[in-house]
Formats: C-alpha cells, structure tokens, sequence
C-alpha cells in the first residue's frame, strides 16, 4: 500500500472516531452545558449552510466554519467525501466487503445532482428538505433514533440474562461487565424512538446498497457529494497520468467514484473522491496527483432537460406539500409540542434540518421524530411527547445542539418564562375528581416556582358514601410552561389524566388562549 | 419452666434474631442513647449535624468498624441547595466523613430522584460533597430493586432498592419542606426514594403508605436537615421567597419522634400529620414532643 493511501486510511478512521466520540458526548452529564461541540461536523457542512441561508434567509454562526470545507473543496477536490465524511468511511467500510463490477450505468452520477437541484430550488421557495438527504443529518439521525437505541438495548438484553443468572459469580459478572459497558458506550438510560425500526431500515438500506457497488451512496445519490463535485471542478489538485500508462484498466476496478480514471484525458475531478485507490493500484506506476496539471479532464454533463426538470419539480414541489390544513391560518395541531426556544412553525421548518440532535440529547427522551403531524415537510422533526418524557424544567441542551437555531439557544432564567403547550386536565379520569381518591401528584412534580397547578379541596363522596375529602387540581394557565411533567408523572400512567397539548406556546402568535 | 414455656421462648427468640439479621438496620438492639432527639442550631451546616451526633452518643455508637452504611438523602429535584428542595450537601458530607472516621467499611449514598438524576445529582451538590468526603454515589440501577414482604396496613409488598435492604447500617438524612398532599415531608416520606415500581400510586393513601414502608425499612438514625426549610410550593419549590433558614438539625433514633419534633419546627402541631398520628398509634414511636427527652444544644 502506498503512503498516501495509508494515510488516507488513517485521517478517515480518526475522523470516524472523533464523530463517534462526538455523539457519544451528546449527552447530559448533570451540568448546564456539555463540554464538547457536539454538533461539530454539522457546522462544517456546506449543504445546509447553502440551503439554510435561502430558506430562512440567515444562518447560524457555526456554519461559517462550513465556508472551510468550500475552500479546502476548492483547492484539493472532494476530499471531504474520500477523507472525512464519517458516512463515506462507513461506506467504505461495507463496500470492502465485497468488491464487485460496477453494473449501474455512469450516467446514474447524474442523479445526486438532480437531487441537489431539487433540494436547492425548494429551499429556494422557503422550504428545507435538504436535511433528509444530507450525509451527516442522515448519519446523526440513524445512529441517535435506530443504531445507538438498537445497540443499547442488545446490550442490556444481554446484562440482563447474566443479572438473572442464579449464580453469584455470573451475577458479579454482569455487574462488572455493566459498568465497563456503561463507561465505554451505554447511553444513561435506554432511549426509545417512535419510527426507530423505520429509520434503521433506511440506514440499513443506504448501507446495503454498498453491496450492490461501493459507495452506492456517494456515486448516486449524496447532494452534499453533488455540491462538492460541482465545486471540485476548479479544484487545483489534479490527477495526471504519465505516458507510462498501458490502460489496462486497474484503475477503474478500485474507483470508489465513477471518476472514469483508466479514460487518461477523461478523469472525472467532479467524481474523483481522491482516496487514490488509482494510485495505490497502478502497476506502471504511471498515476500521480499534483497542482497545475494541464491534463484535460472529463466534464460534469448533468443535461439541460434534466436540470430544468429537477429545477421545476423543487419549484412545484413547495406548494404540493404546502396544502395542507396546518397551513391554515388558525389551525394548530395538538400533537405538535415543539421543544423550548422553537422558532414559530414556519420558520422552524425553514431551519430544521431534521439532523435528531435534539432528540439524542433530550435528558428524559421525550423528543420524539415526527411523522406527518408537521406535514411532509416536517417530517423527523422534534415534537415532546410527555408520556414518553417531559421536558426538564432546567435543561436547555437542545437549543443548544441544535445546529441551524431552528431551536434558539436559551438561558435557564430564559427558558423558565418560554411556555411550549399548556396541560389539560381530564376529570373523566383524574383520580379525586372521578373516583373520589386522593392524588397530587401532577401538583407535587410542577416545577414552576409558583405551581401552575393549584388544588382545591372539596369534600366528596367515594363508593361507599362516605363524605371525604380531596384535593382537586385546577392549572394556571399564565403560569403552565406545558413541560408535561404532570402527564410524564400522572398515575394514570395508560393514558394520563393530565396532558399537554401545544395551545399557549410562546413562539406562535395565533396558538393562543389567554386574552 | 414448662416445655411449653420453652419452646415458645426458643421460638421467639430465634424469631427476634431472624429478624434482627434480616433486619440489621434496627437499632433497637443497640443501646439507647440517653436522649430521644437531639436539637442543634448554629451557622455551619457541618458543625451542627457532627454536634447532634455525637449529643446521641457518637457515630461510633450506631456504626461498626466494617459496616456497609447507606446514608440516604433528599436528592429527588433538580435544584441547587438554596432552593431547600434536597438534603443540604454538607450535612450529607459531614455524616459520610463520621460513618467513615467510625470505621465503616463503606458509605453509599443514592436516592431515586423525580427529575433527572444526573441533574438532580449535580446540581444538588450531593454527589460532589459526598465525592470528596469518600462516600460512594450511585445512581439506581432499576435492575436491583427486589419485591420485599410489608405486610402493612395497605402495603402489603413493594419492590425496594435491594442495596439499602442489604447493608449493615441505614442513616436516613431527610430534608424538611411542605408537601401539597402529607403537608410535610420529613424523614418517613423520604423513604419514597428507595421503593421501585410506579410508587406515585401511593398518594392514594400517602398516610397509612408511609407507615407501612418505614417500618419495613427502619433506619440506624434519622438525621433531618432543617438548615434551609421549605414552606410552600414543596417538594420542589423554585422560590427563594418560600425558603426559610433555620440552621438546624435534628436527629433521633425513633423515625417517628424525629417527624413528630419536625412538625413543630413549620408550627404544627405533630398530630397535624397523618402519618404520624397512624405510626403512634400503631405504637412505633412517640408523638408527643412534651414528653421526649430532648437535648438542645446552639453553636
């Protein structure tokens, strides 16, 4: 193996570790802040830098580091997909299980641009879909809601057979491997997503896909690679290859990216993800990459046509599913809790690019992925699900990690006034006002300083006539918050007398109740 | 001594080991200290809680050298200590650094917190103080809670944290604030943060619940924190306007003595608390506060 594909190997496996550490650290240990800029990759992606400043028109400061991987694109052509990207290397990693002929046509390459477009022109319109696509919120939103989940609870199944061992020593066992699996990997508590099956089998798909061709993904299919192709047009590193080349084609077999290499004057820049596999192969060795090459090289022919209907269809796309009642003046759904510090709806859907950040790191696991509550557009974005988790009167970590301010950064003496929904309380099912028993448990647990709820005791008759006395509870509406730690907590744990849905939210204007 | 006398001798005393083994947190085998509660007031939350101790007798007169200790405070909220929602952490400090001078071989300390553990932990100041006195944190590991026979009044088991049942010595360091249901949560409702399962069901009967589970777990020593006490909005709080300094503490061996003076320290009377009222009548402890032997001592 040649040098340069040695390090190569070894730049994509540190940065695989670092993203893996990354994640791993996306998660509460007790204090305000993490300590480690988890959503690091995501500041450097260039896709959502692009499509987010023509959605929301703004950007987060973060992604000016994205700018970087332009200019390094610019001057050394793709490497961020053949080096860095933490997908690419699993990419890698899957293909190298099997190594077969490329049997997809070439011209396939053309599909990742016509994503692009399509992505591009939507956002254009105001709408971001990027986010479902783009490599790194890809990656991020399956290791959080289907690998790491999966991984987890694989683990604990597995603790759990030497736990109930009947022997002592296999029981210590297990405590002992617990705790070096918790250090290592464990997440603190075993995280549960709706869709998480659904996810997975995507991620699975995309991996999958590698043994059809290597790097099915990144030849066909990434707009992030599409974006960096166009730029890698101008790049100034260059491959050439000397007149001792016989074309015997060995190049082509370990091309990772339809970059044509074995065509001498054809070398595709947009295509080539330098991992110099070409180099590393060639038996005359005639390949070598360098600056100011006067090589000719192929050119990108995406097709005019093709374009131009990639173009419409991000363009007619935006209305199409844009008509739907939520987009109705007034009309709210229940269901959509969005996290604290949320934009108001629009303009969280034009910023969130569904990377499920928020979701890794929400301390009681009650940001959930949506379906369709949010409409097609909104789809794999946060939305609280307090019978899952409420969300944590002090916690402000998804504003946080969230990479695009579609969730803003709070203060906790912020945060404490920002209301996302309001609790309701159902008396059908409420112990003391249906069935005369006492309960203040939705009371004790609110944790607003002056509780949003009150109790007003009443005198009752239970089952057998006796007159009691109970505690009923009444919300403040000026001081619920709507964390859903009442329905989180509520004993009637099926489905709770207490429950929060989104009216009151401070972000939305029309979501009200109060005069 | 007739057979019959005998045999029924032997029984009940076998029947008293048994379930002084079983049972190693009671001290009721140990000797009595010479007064049912000590009072101590002054400004160092680590001064009165040694001072109070050693009123009782010492540490060393309820932890053994070698006893695996389990000191068990209010850790339940996410809330920094001023907020008087969790055991004060120097007093919780300053009781693992006496197990530990006493010879103890360990000290745990773990409670099964309402809001996340890892911030309640955290911002508490708990596991850092207990940390740096050489007591160990743990977080509740769902896995080790064990269905224990109560065979209470309304309570007949409940799944409890299998590491409290098993050590040599409890010490249980509540925190004393307002409750919207019991009024007051004090030592015997500090309990709540061992038992598993879906425990916010015993607020169906909080009263004859709280009985039954703290004569399931009796406690070595009861130390109460009422350094910073909460007056309303409790458990929780998260108003500073309803937290009062007292710069006290109390401790006893009797859980319901302790509950019965920590009535007094919000101005009520110890009848006023259901519990309370069930666990004298019940003959597990006074409540007549008039009639305790109290030490009062300020610093």
């Amino acid at each position: 193996m040649n040098t340069p594909r040695r390090i190569r190997i070894a730049v994509q496996a540190a940065f695989l570790l670092l993203f893996v550490f990354l994640f791993l650290q996306t998660e509460s240990k007790g204090n305000d802040d993490l300590g480690y800029p988890v959503k690091l990759f995501l500041d450097f992606d260039p896709l959502i830098l692009i499509t987010t400043l023509l959605s929301a028109h703004a950007v987060a400061a973060g992604f000016l580091l994205s700018i970087i991987v332009i200019a390094v694109t610019f001057i050394f052509g793709r490497v961020f997909c053949g080096w860095i990207c933490p997908l690419g290397t699993l990419n890698n990693m899957v293909g190298s299980l099997r190594r077969s002929k490329p049997r997809i046509s070439p011209r396939w390459n053309t599909a990742k641009y016509l994503l692009l477009v399509f992505l591009i022109v939507s956002s254009l319109f105001g709408m971001q879909l990027a986010g479902v696509f783009d490599p790194l919120s890809l990656l991020i939103r399956s290791f959080s809601l289907a690998v790491y989940p999966a991984l987890s609870s694989a683990t604990n199944a597995g603790l759990d057979l030497l736990y109930g061992a009947p022997n002592q020593s296999v029981n210590a066992f297990g405590e002992a491997v617990a705790a070096a699996a918790k250090k290592l990997y464990l997440p603190f508590q075993q995280p549960f997503y709706e869709q998480g099956w659904f996810i997975g089998i995507l991620f699975l798909g995309v991996l999958g896909l590698n043994l059809l061709e290597q790097r099915f993904w990144c030849r066909y299919l990434c707009p992030l690679g599409a974006l960096l192709g166009i730029f890698s047009r101008w790049s100034f590193l260059k491959r050439s290859v000397s007149e001792g080349c016989n074309e015997c084609g060995a190049c082509n077999r370990v091309c990772v990216g339809n970059a044509t290499p074995h065509e001498k004057d054809n070398w595709k820049p947009t295509e080539c993800l330098y991992c110099r596999n070409c180099d590393d192969v060639c038996p005359k060795n005639a390949v070598s990459f360098g600056f100011g090459s006067k090589q000719p090289t192929g050119s990108l022919n995406i097709g005019r046509r093709r374009v131009v209907t990639a173009a419409l269809s991000g363009a007619v796309a935006v209305p199409l599913i844009r008509t739907v009642p939520l987009a109705k003046q007034g009309f709210h759904n229940p269901a959509l809790v969005r996290p604290p510090g949320s934009l108001d709806e629009r303009e969280f859907l034009q910023r969130c690019v569904k990377c499920g950040e928020c979701m890794k790191v929400c301390i009681t696991g009650g940001l959930q992925p949506t379906l369709m509550e949010a409409g097609l557009e909104g789809i794999w974005s946060p939305v609280l699900v307090p019978k899952i988790g409420y969300c944590e009167y002090r916690c402000t970590l998804c504003g946080q990690v969230c990479p695009t301010g579609a969730i803003k950064r709070l203060t906790i003496q912020e945060k404490e006034k920002v209301s996302i929904g309001t609790a309701m309380i159902d008396k059908g099912r409420c112990l003391p006002y249906a069935h005369s028993t006492p309960c203040i448990v939705c009371e004790e647990v609110c944790p607003t300083g002056k509780k949003a709820i009150w109790l007003e005791e009443v005198t009752v008759r239970d089952a057998d006539g006796n007159v009691i006395t109970v505690k009923q509870p009444h919300i403040d509406l000026k001081t619920c918050i709507g964390c859903g730690i009442c329905e989180t907590k509520c004993p009637v744990i099926d489905r709770p007398a207490i429950y929060v849905t989104s009216i009151g939210e401070t972000r939305s204007k029309t979501n009200k109740l109060l005069l | 001594m007739k057979r019959r006398d005998f045999l029924r001798l032997t029984a009940l005393t076998s029947l008293s080991v048994a379930i002084g083994v079983d049972n190693r947190t009671n001290q009721a085998f140990g000797a009595a200290p010479a007064y049912d509660l000590a009072v101590v007031t002054g400004a160092s939350p680590q001064k009165i809680t040694s001072a109070a101790i050693d009123a009782l007798g010492g540490m060393k007169t309820f932890v053994k050298r070698g006893d695996v200790v389990v000191v068990k405070p209010n850790i339940g909220w996410d809330r920094t200590p001023e907020y008087a929602a969790n055991t004060n952490p120097e007093v919780v400090a300053a009781i693992v650094r006496l197990c530990l001078e006493a010879g103890a071989k360990k000290v745990k300390v773990f409670d099964r917190s309402v809001n996340d553990p890892r911030r309640c932990y955290v911002q508490s100041g708990i596991a850092d103080a207990v940390k740096k006195a050489g007591g160990e944190v743990s977080y509740i590991d769902e896995r080790k809670f064990r269905d224990v026979k109560i065979n209470g009044s309304v309570l007949k088991s409940w799944p409890l944290y299998t590491e409290l049942m098993e050590a040599d010595k409890v010490i249980n360091v509540p925190i004393a604030k307002h409750h919207g249901l019991s009024r007051l949560t004090l030592g015997m409702k500090n309990w709540m943060g061992v038992m598993g399962g879906s425990r916010a069901s015993i607020h169906q009967k909080i009263n004859e619940s709280l009985v039954d589970i703290s004569m399931a777990i009796k406690p070595t020593l009861v130390v109460l924190d009422a350094v910073r006490v909460l007056t309303a909005n409790g458990p929780q709080g998260g108003n500073l306007k309803d937290v009062k300094k007292l710069d006290t503490i109390v401790a006893g061996v009797n859980q319901v003595a302790v509950d019965a003076y920590g009535a007094t320290l919000f101005g009520m009377k110890s009848s006023d608390l259901g519990y309370v009222r069930i666990a004298a009548q019940n003959g597990f402890g006074p409540m007549d506060t008039a009639r305790m032997k109290i030490r009062k001592i300020s610093i």
